[in-house]
């Protein structure tokens, strides 16, 4: 799998996709979507969608595509190869969420949650396959979620399309299974070849699954915590896992939008700011007039 | 000479010697002071597409841009090497480096010129105009 795309600017989201095959455009077709990498703090999450016309089902499953989750790497190398071979009738497509945007987009003003992320991500690998003209008439879906109102929600943005959520779908449609391989090649790729766009000197690469229980991954993530920055956008900073690494071992950073409650506003008074030098002192009682507010100019009297 | 008494030097002649780094105004509170990788986390990462400048800070994406120093003005970055022990002592501070120009970040927003930073550019010029001598 080439995944140069992503690699040129592996900080945003990025879409791969096979050719789609003629038949797909003429036939009534059916496509699989699953998800992988969606609990590790390290890599990208990756969404993928496989399509083939349903009266070929029974090529794919002669194909052999199981569950992801229950073949071995080598396996899924060889099934992603037999899945990209099978060109004249199976079509793929992935969207690569980096760590950088899954972290951007949770930690954004308004927040957007990593189901809403999942969602959109699928949704948008649907209407890819439409405007290509894929003749889409059964989609099947792995959730971790809910699964009713997932559907009812995919039910509605593309009608005409007879949606089924289910949870571990993967081991159940063929069509599934082959979209979580090609989901989790990608994945696999992405993190192996993971490409540090921060100049950082020795890198350890043996970073474990990525998943936060790991006890590989728990030690690259002591070993690499810069305490200004944190870590390099190769690391998802909106896992709970993270957030308190940052909030034991690296510089306290405080943001307008933050609700800070009584003790952690406490801390903060008890150690003064760099901005509690350039105040003007509290007796003068004055306010200043709102051109100074809003330019948050103030009176320099002292250093 | 600050209420205490205590007398606070600049040292001038080190401006010759101070660096012109890159600076960059973040939009938020870092209880750090003192050194840090900024070329190496921070500015191997910014992202310059058609001039529009974003980058991330522990996970949070910032909008960017550049913006210069009043005309006849220059930013300085004092370091005082030695803290004074009370306040009663003088101090001295040098200036550790100069900038004409830096680049001032937006948490998720774009940068306008209503942000206010860019407004707070105006205040020389404003302030000439009200304190400045006036030709007859």
């Amino acid at each position: 799998m080439d995944l140069g795309d992503f690699e040129a600017d592996n900080s945003v989201s990025c879409r791969l996709a096979s050719a789609v095959p003629d038949i797909c455009k003429t036939e009534d077709c059916c496509l699989g979507i699953d998800e992988a990498g969606r609990g590790p703090v390290l890599g990208p999450m990756v969404y993928g969608i496989c399509f083939c016309p349903i009266k070929k089902k029974d090529d794919l499953k002669a194909l052999k595509v199981a569950d992801s989750k229950t073949l071995t790497e080598a396996e899924r190398e060889n099934l992603f190869s037999k899945i990209d071979e099978a060109k004249d009738f199976v079509g793929w497509a992935l969207q690569i969420l980096s760590p950088n945007t899954i972290s951007n987009s949770m930690l954004q003003r308004v927040k957007y949650n990593l189901n809403a992320l999942s969602h959109d991500a699928a949704i948008g690998l649907v209407q890819y396959a439409l405007d290509c003209g894929v003749q889409l008439k059964e989609v099947f879906v792995d959730t971790v979620g809910p699964a009713e109102k997932y559907q009812e929600k995919l039910s509605q943005l593309f009608p005409g399309v007879e949606v089924t959520v289910r949870p571990k779908a993967d081991s159940l449609f063929p069509i599934v299974s082959a979209a979580s391989i090609c989901a989790k090649v990608a994945r696999d790729h992405a993190v192996k070849s993971w490409q540090f766009r921060e100049d950082l000197a020795d890198v350890d690469t043996d970073y474990g699954s990525g998943y936060p229980n790991d006890p590989k991954t728990k030690s690259w993530l002591q070993k690499h915590l810069d305490p200004v920055f944190g870590y390099p956008q190769f690391v998802r900073f909106s896992w709970s896992t993270v957030q308190t690494l940052l909030d034991s071992k690296a510089v306290p950073v405080h943001w307008d939008d933050e609700e800070e409650d009584g003790e952690k506003a406490a801390t903060k008074q008890s150690c003064a700011s760099m901005l509690s030098y350039f105040g003007r002192s509290k007796s003068s009682g004055r306010t200043p007039h709102r051109f100074f507010a809003e330019r948050k100019l103030e009176t320099l009297e002292s250093l | 000479m600050s209420s205490n008494g205590s007398v606070t030097t600049v040292q001038l002649p080190s401006i010759g010697q101070a660096e012109q780094p890159q600076i960059h105004f973040l939009p938020c509170e870092i209880e750090h002071d003192g050194a840090a990788q900024v070329s190496h986390y921070f500015t191997a990462v910014v992202q310059d597409h058609k001039h529009e400048i974003s980058v991330s800070y522990r996970g949070r994406e910032l909008k960017g841009a550049e913006v210069s120093c009043p005309k006849d003005y220059t930013g300085l970055v004092m370091k005082e090497d030695h803290k004074p022990s009370s306040d009663q002592e003088d101090r001295t501070v040098r200036i550790s480096s100069t900038f004409h120009r830096f680049s001032y970040w937006n948490l998720t927003t774009q940068p306008s010129p209503d942000d206010g930073v860019v407004m707070s550019m105006t205040w020389p010029t404003l302030a000439e105009a009200i304190h400045g001598s006036v030709d007859d």
